[in-house]
């Protein structure tokens, strides 16, 4: 009865629903966008680590983020290379170049060599064409999503990266960057462009073989080669994440404006469920007159924030899967892992019980002697 | 048999700087199947000692007896407990609770602790607002009622519990004479074929002719307890 009660209460005071309503979904909906946009760029922070296939990654010392590395030489890669416990050792060469549009203009971009025919860190999602495009030593592939600045070039259609002539083989989908626009080349193309010393690489992908222990062979690694960083892919991308958060700003401006949403949020609910229950103080009255407990009280007002929270945690999450899905294929990062919703939901309630504790400490004040005039 | 008996119960008030005594000590003793009448001018303190014999206000002094328990040291759930058994109230406005409808309001009384409602409750709940008239309006919201059957809901509201003790403060004061005359009349039936302890508030003398005993306050003090001569078989007036 005491729930039916909150249910009655809610839908027959709409004005104050709808103000709670409003707190809830500003919450969900508004850090459920910050924070879809916050992973997508976390995701293009350590796109080319995450999609390598590699599990460890050997590059120059004291590395800071995966962007960051000194070449190394190619002796380390034969050092690794007959290691039982590796399948297989790959070289990739990052640089950067200006695409030359076909207006004349030019476009920087970050040039990925790998090697063939593996092509391990290579490109993995394709629009046009396949990654059999980059045997072709000439071969570049360039974005769908970039295709507009970089003037829309066609398949096959030849330009230069660098001063280098390249064609383009192939198209991506998604295969973007944090760093800029992302293009895939041979090694040796983007050595010519990237102007780099031969035998020099910016890091070399190790695959190892199944029954291989991860955290041993790791440690082999370090110890075989004391003047390299080796790392698990998961390290590097966690390490290149913390350090764009950190050092661009970016997780201090999320951060901000997340607090900032929730906190909207919460006033909104809290202003609107004190008002609510300001006005039902002498309905509670006469709840307690007739036999109810504080308590009983505290369940009325508890099951009315429950249930604004749940009306509004549908209505945000509808919101934002509308817009997470209208925004998928466009140029906006946004990416929201499985785990978020469930934790966004738990925030939300939380924030909304607690919006709710000024509104129950009316409510709990109403007393039954007042009822009498 | 229920009883609730007052021994030098008082009250005192604080306007903030000094304590003001509403209720000097007053010794009562309630019966079953009358109605009782407390009647005064404003500020007579009849309220108050409503409000106490209804444990929504604690005395200052003195101590009350519902059958053999003494009700004055309860703790506020405990007694919010005694009135969810043993009372049911009848406010001045009927104090439904809007969004709820007629039959819910009348349920809640029941059911405002929790726990699941009896299948019985319902069929009762209808039985007694039939009886009261109000034979249709179950599923209606309360701001759809006229203020006579209101207030006769919220006479349903304090009977579904079938309470020993049913406390009503002015419970005519809203009412038009003749729906007025049909709340006393109810009342009195209640008290007299339903054997309940009934006690009424009001300065209204129209009141006065349902009363099995009259009680005058003045100055926090009753001054007068008079007893009707009515029987239980006799028509109410």
């Amino acid at each position: 009865m005491r729930s039916l009660t909150a249910f009655r209460m809610v839908v027959h005071d709409r004005s104050s629903t709808a103000g709670a309503l409003l707190g809830v979904v500003a919450i969900v909906f508004l850090v459920g966008q910050q924070l879809s946009i916050l992973f997508g760029l976390l995701n293009y922070m350590s796109v080319l680590v995450d999609h390598s296939g590699a599990d460890a990654w050997i590059m120059s010392a004291n590395l800071r983020n995966v962007d960051a590395g000194n070449l190394v030489s190619t002796r380390y890669l034969d050092r690794v290379i007959g290691l039982g416990e590796v399948e297989w050792a790959e070289p990739v060469l990052i640089g950067n170049g200006l695409f030359r549009t076909r207006d004349g203009s030019f476009e920087s971009v970050r040039v990925v060599g790998t090697r063939r025919p593996r092509m391990a860190g290579g490109p993995w999602q394709f629009a046009r064409a396949d990654e059999g495009a980059l045997l072709d030593l000439e071969a570049v592939t360039v974005d769908r999503l970039d295709l507009a600045k970089l003037g829309n070039p066609q398949l096959d259609q030849v330009t230069e990266i660098g001063d280098r002539q390249v064609r383009v083989g192939a198209v991506t989908e998604g295969v973007r960057a944090f760093q800029g626009t992302l293009v895939f080349a041979s090694l040796d193309k983007v050595s010519e462009i990237a102007r780099t010393p031969p035998g020099r690489y910016s890091a070399i992908l190790v695959r190892f073989t199944a029954n291989a222990d991860p955290a041993a062979t790791l440690a082999r690694l370090r110890a075989l080669l004391p003047e390299c960083s080796v790392f698990s892919s998961q390290e590097l991308s966690r390490l290149t994440r913390s350090y764009y958060v950190v050092n661009t700003g970016i997780g201090g401006s999320f951060g901000f404006s997340t607090v900032i949403a929730v906190l909207i949020g919460g006033v909104v609910i809290s202003l609107t469920m004190y008002t609510s229950v300001l006005s039902r103080s002498r309905d509670f009255a006469v709840m307690r007159a007739i036999g109810g407990r504080r308590r009983d009280i505290a369940v009325v007002v508890i099951s009315e924030a429950l249930i604004i929270a749940g009306i509004g945690l549908f209505a945000g999450f509808l919101m934002l899967a509308t817009l997470l899905n209208a925004t998928g294929g466009s140029s906006i990062p946004s990416y929201f892992p499985a785990q978020v919703p469930p934790i966004l939901a738990g925030g939300t309630l939380i924030v909304s019980l607690l919006g709710s504790l000024i509104a129950l400490r009316v409510a709990l004040k109403a007393e039954p002697a007042s009822v009498f005039h | 048999m229920t009883t609730l008996r007052l021994e030098k119960i008082a009250r005192d008030f604080s306007d903030g700087r000094q304590m003001r005594r509403v209720l000097l000590p007053t010794d009562l003793k309630l019966a079953l199947g009358e109605l009782t009448v407390l009647s005064g001018p404003s500020g007579s303190g009849k309220t108050t000692l409503l409000s106490i014999m209804g444990l929504v206000l604690r005395p200052s002094e003195g101590r009350m007896f519902l059958d053999t328990l003494e009700v004055t040291t309860l703790s506020d759930e405990r007694a919010a407990s005694v009135r969810l058994k043993k009372y049911g109230f009848v406010f001045q406005q009927p104090m439904l609770i809007e969004g709820l409808s007629v039959m819910e309001n009348v349920l809640l009384a029941y059911g405002v602790q929790g726990g699941r409602l009896r299948a019985d409750l319902r069929p009762k709940a209808e039985g007694i607002l039939r009886t009261l008239g109000l034979d249709g309006t179950a599923s209606m919201q309360p701001r759809l009622l006229s203020g006579g059957m209101k207030q006769r809901a919220s006479i349903a509201r304090a009977l579904i519990k079938d309470p020993a003790i049913l406390l009503c403060d002015e419970p005519t004061s809203a009412l038009d004479a003749e729906s007025g005359q049909a709340v006393m009349s109810i009342l009195k039936r209640i008290a007299l074929e339903e054997g309940r302890v009934v006690v009424v508030v009001s300065h209204d003398a129209r009141v006065f002719p349902y009363a099995d005993r009259l009680l005058k306050i003045e100055n926090g003090a009753v001054v007068s307890d008079t007893r009707e001569t009515y029987t239980a078989g006799r028509e109410s007036p």
